[in-house]
Formats: C-alpha cells, sequence, structure tokens
C-alpha cells in the first residue's frame, strides 16, 4: 500500500466501477432490443423489402412514405385509429375523473369501488375483447339492453355489422377495461391536493359544485393533462381488440387501426419497408406525445 | 329569519339530492363494469342455446360443464388450452423475474454508485420510454428470426425484460435508500455484488412487489409479440389461443367463456391476493417526476 490519499482515490475509482458493471446488461440489452430495432426501422423505411425474401433490399428514398401518404388504406388506418382514440379518450378523461372525485367523498366504499372499476383491467385483452364479442352477438344482451332502455322491441342494433356501431363495440371494449386504471391515476392526482385548501373554501361558503369547478380542477389540471396524453398513447397503440374482433369475422375496414395495419403490411402483404415507414411515423407521433407527458410530469412539482 | 331557516332546508334537500345522485352514479357504474364479468361466469356454465335465449337467464338452470371440458379439450381434442396457460404463465413468470432483477441491479448502480456518464446513461435509458413497442415489434421480429430465436421462450422473453420504466421505479426507492447500510457492509468486508444481492434486494420488497406485479400482468396479457414470435401450437401463450379459439366456427359460445374464466382466474387469484400493490403500480406512474 502506497499513499493513504492515492489508495482512496483509487478505491472510489474502483468502487464507481462496479456502478458501470451494474448499468452494463441494460445499456447491452437496450441497444440490441430498442435502439437498433428503431433505427433498422429509420433504414429499411427508405428500402424496398420483403420480408423473407433473398433479394437484396433496393434504396428506394422516401418512395415508401410518398406511397403511404398517396394510398388509401394508409388514410384508412389513420382515420380509423382517430376515431378510436378520440372516441376513448375524451370519454375516459371525463369519467375517470368523475369516478375519483365522487369516489373520494365515500370514505367506507373507496376502497369497495376502486376495486370494482379496476376489475375489468386485470383480464386480458384477448378475453375482454372474446366476453364482448359474444355479449355483441344480435341475440345477446347488448340488443336486450338497448330494446328495455329504448322500449324497442326485437331490434338488431347491429354492433358487429354496421361500421360506426363497430367502432363503438371496440370503443366500449376498450373503455370498460381501462376505466378503472384512470380512476386510480386520478385519485392519486386528487389526494395530492392538500385538503386544508378545500377546507378554506367551504368555510368561506363555496357550495360543493363551485369547490369543483373554481378549487378541484385548476389544481387538478396537471394530472388532467397528464392522464389526457397518457390515454392518447394508450388508444393510439391499440391492438389486441381489434385484432380480435376482425379474427372472429367482423368486418376489417372501420376498425384496420394504424398498428393493425402495420402488422398486415409486415406479415400478411411481406411489405417490410412500408410497414416500417408506418412505424415510424407511429414513433414520431407517440414521441412527441411522451415529450410532453415528460415535461408536464417533471413540471409537477412546482405547482402549489 | 324564517328566510334563512327555509334556505338552508333547501340548501340541505338540495345536497341530499346530489349525494343520492352520486349514488346512482356510483351504483350504475359498478354495475356497467361488473355486468360483463357476471355474464362471463353465468354463460360459461350454460350450454348455448340457454346464453342466446331472449331474456338472458342470469342464473344457470343446470350446471352445464363440458363448456370446461371442451375448451380445455380444444375442438381437436389436442389439450393446447392447459399447454397455453403453461407457456403464459413461464413467459409473464421469467420476462418478471428478468425485468425486477436486471431494473433493480442497473437502478441500484445508477442510484448509489458515482462514475463518469451516470446522468447521460440514465437520460438514454429514460428516452426508451419514447419507442413504442408497436413501433419497432416489425424490425424486432427480423432480428429474432435472424438471431433464430422464432419460436422459442427465449424470444418471447429476452427482449422484453428491460424496462425503463422498471429502472425509473427502482431507482427512485434505491436513491432513499440509507448509504449507512452500504458502507458498513463494505467495512465488513463484502463485495459490490454481495451488497446488492444480500442488502439492496432484500431490502426492496415494497418496489419489488409493485414491479413484479405490473410487469406479470403485462406480460400475462401480451397478444402481439407471441403473435409475431410463435409459430408451433405448442407454444402459443392464452391469448394466442383465444384469439384462435374464438375464430374457430364450430365453437360454441359456452365453451368460449369457459375458456375466458379459467384464461381469467390466475389474474383473478393474484389481484385478490396483492390488490395494494396493483394500485400503487398505477399511482406510482402519475408520481413520476
Amino acid at each position: 500500500m502506497k499513499g493513504n490519499k492515492k489508495r482512496k482515490l483509487s478505491l472510489e475509482k474502483k468502487i464507481g466501477l462496479w456502478g458501470i458493471i451494474f448499468v452494463m446488461p441494460s445499456i447491452v440489452l437496450f441497444s440490441v432490443f430498442s435502439f437498433y430495432p428503431i433505427a433498422y426501422a429509420f433504414v429499411v423505411s427508405l428500402y424496398k423489402k420483403e420480408l423473407l425474401s433473398l433479394e437484396a433490399p433496393k434504396f428506394i428514398g422516401l418512395r415508401n412514405y410518398i406511397r403511404l401518404l398517396q394510398s388509401e388504406s394508409f388514410w384508412n388506418s389513420v382515420v380509423a385509429t382517430l376515431k378510436f382514440s378520440v372516441g376513448t379518450f375524451i370519454p375516459m378523461v371525463v369519467f375517470s375523473l368523475l369516478l375519483a372525485t365522487f369516489i373520494l367523498g365515500r370514505k367506507r366504499f373507496q376502497k369497495l369501488f376502486q376495486m370494482m372499476y379496476y376489475s375489468p383491467a386485470i383480464m386480458q385483452s384477448a378475453v375482454a375483447a372474446l366476453v364482448w364479442l359474444i355479449i355483441f352477438d344480435p341475440r345477446s344482451i347488448a340488443n336486450q339492453f338497448m330494446n328495455f332502455i329504448l322500449r324497442t322491441r326485437g331490434v338488431d342494433y347491429k354492433w358487429l355489422v354496421n361500421e360506426n356501431m363497430l367502432i363503438l363495440s371496440t370503443i366500449i371494449v376498450y373503455f370498460w377495461k381501462y376505466i378503472g386504471y384512470f380512476t386510480v391515476l386520478f385519485l392519486a392526482g386528487l389526494a395530492s391536493i392538500p385538503k386544508e385548501i378545500n377546507e378554506a373554501a367551504r368555510i368561506d361558503g363555496a357550495s360543493r359544485f363551485q369547490n369543483f369547478i373554481y378549487i378541484t380542477l385548476p389544481l387538478l389540471k396537471p394530472t388532467t393533462t397528464l392522464v389526457s396524453i397518457t390515454a392518447m398513447i394508450q388508444c393510439l397503440r391499440t391492438f389486441s381488440t381489434q385484432y380480435l374482433f376482425v379474427q372472429a369475422g367482423a368486418s376489417i375496414k372501420p376498425i384496420e387501426v394504424i398498428t393493425l395495419n402495420i402488422y398486415n403490411t409486415a406479415i400478411r402483404d411481406r411489405n417490410i419497408g412500408r410497414a416500417s415507414a408506418m412505424s415510424v411515423l407511429l414513433f414520431l407521433v407517440i414521441m412527441i406525445l411522451t415529450v410532453i407527458q415528460l415535461k408536464i410530469s417533471r413540471s409537477e412539482e412546482t405547482y402549489y | 329569519m324564517r328566510r334563512v331557516d327555509t334556505k338552508n332546508t333547501f340548501s340541505k334537500l338540495l345536497s341530499l339530492v346530489i349525494d343520492v345522485a352520486i349514488w346512482f352514479f356510483l351504483i350504475g357504474f359498478a354495475v356497467f363494469v361488473l355486468i360483463p364479468v357476471v355474464f362471463m361466469f353465468t354463460a360459461s356454465l350454460m350450454p348455448a342455446r340457454d346464453i342466446m335465449s331472449i331474456p338472458y337467464p342470469w342464473i344457470p338452470r343446470t350446471l352445464h360443464i363440458q363448456n370446461f371440458w371442451q375448451a380445455i379439450k380444444g375442438n381437436d381434442g389436442k389439450f393446447l388450452f392447459p399447454r397455453s396457460i403453461l407457456n403464459s404463465l413461464i413467459v409473464a413468470s421469467l420476462t418478471t423475474l428478468g425485468t425486477v432483477l436486471l431494473s433493480a441491479l442497473t437502478a441500484f448502480g445508477l442510484a448509489k454508485y458515482k462514475f463518469r456518464a451516470r446522468n447521460v446513461i440514465f437520460l438514454i435509458i429514460l428516452s426508451t420510454m419514447m419507442i413504442p413497442f408497436e413501433a419497432i415489434m416489425i424490425p424486432l421480429y427480423l432480428l429474432i428470426v435472424n438471431i433464430g430465436w422464432q419460436d422459442t421462450y427465449t424470444g418471447l422473453i429476452i427482449p422484453l425484460i428491460a424496462s425503463a420504466f422498471g429502472i425509473f421505479i427502482m431507482r427512485q426507492f434505491f436513491i432513499t435508500f440509507p448509504d449507512e447500510l452500504i458502507d458498513s457492509a463494505r467495512i465488513d468486508g463484502a463485495n459490490e455484488f454481495m451488497i446488492f444481492w444480500k442488502i439492496a434486494l432484500p431490502n426492496s420488497k415494497p418496489a419489488i412487489a409493485a414491479l413484479s406485479v405490473l410487469t406479470f400482468r403485462a406480460q400475462w396479457d401480451n397478444l402481439i409479440w407471441p403473435l409475431l414470435v410463435v409459430q408451433s401450437p405448442e407454444k402459443k401463450t392464452i391469448p394466442l389461443y383465444i384469439s384462435q379459439f374464438a375464430s374457430e366456427k364450430y365453437t360454441n359460445e359456452g365453451a368460449l367463456m369457459a375458456a375466458a374464466v379459467i384464461a381469467s382466474i390466475p389474474m383473478i387469484i393474484i389481484f385478490l391476493s396483492f390488490t395494494k400493490y396493483f394500485i400503487t403500480g398505477a399511482e406510482l406512474f402519475t408520481g413520476r417526476k
């Protein structure tokens, strides 16, 4: 052993080295299974490449993107994805906010309600889609319920046949499955609002409604934005419900969301270049949303 | 004075009405959420003609357990459903184990060791949260085919075990982990890996539990990746089996619901035993800063 100072310094360095060793496996895995594929998607989107073909991919520049923007199938998917996402995330945010606010007041039953609303989230998406497929059968309870509510008799509402009803059906499945999850997110946000603020407003004579509109909602704005973007990203990535519905015989056109289109273009049509171009576009949209999301969750700290 | 009184009774009445309305809303919503679950369980015990009768008989007249037999046996009598349950359990458990160990190790390295580029590495890891799986699934699939992992458990598991979210959660936890514990272990002569294995890991049970539950749930639910990787019927996971079973024309509705019930049981058990962690898991998400 030489000088004490030198020894201490090298010891510290030695310990620091362990940190690098600990981090290494993750770095390797992320490089191979996240960064390489996304880079590959960018590169291949510039080539004409067929699935498992032995022919060398041919560089075609932006032609995959140009073709994509001219293709009816792509725009159909964009519309299908937008209809589904907007139709799902707006009711989801509104209802989960309402449910969370209402549950918060019920001291004894809060846990019970939370558990009930959350329970569909533990079902597999495929199972959820399957159960609802049976419910939407012309002879099953979806029609029976509608006939009961609307006082009609024996009307078939064509849940899985009519284009708009089919979209609505996928929205219901998704809404049903994830509403509890977003309710929990809102409950966490509500719990972080100091109780004193609400109490002070009460003493000043604010009604429950005023309290909600003028105090809770503004204070909850970061959570609301965060939950909205999370819900939006989730909706843009939907796949299972649509895939299962199509497997079971529903018509594909109204519900061929972008992820399903990527899958079909790559696997069924064997067009890897084009599927990659779509992947890149999906990536860019979700990346932008995620950046906003991260910004908001970081600014949440300085918020009272 | 009287006017104040009526105003008081009025506002009391109004508040009562609002209260009742809220109860109706909450209970009505609970009914909406639970009806498909109840439908699944009751229909699994009915012959197809009862399920499709108008009105739907909510209570099964007889217990038609043949449904479960058909679900387990499959339409071709090859008993692939039990196999797919086993596959799902294997894949979800091993992915969870891998994710938890790797996330903890990486997070411990990031939280408790000083080295150059530490923050850059953390940022790079966080940036992978921006990459949606659906955008890389096709190149990932080609990669798996090229290295010969198609139709293997390895191919189903390894690409999914590195999780930025997991590392993030574990790092949050380890940042507050007492340094004294680590230092005293060092003085006792433990090497750094032993400190991680014997001190850090056993002391992070709550974080590990929340991350495990989240990861298991996500992998148990995964359809898209097995859809790409798996080819042979014996390697199918439950979501794959279910989607194929649903598309076979001769499967009756009762058997489908029986399959749905069986597929849900493992997760129901886990949910009822670890409800707390499901809820904290979701909360951790909003809490991330």
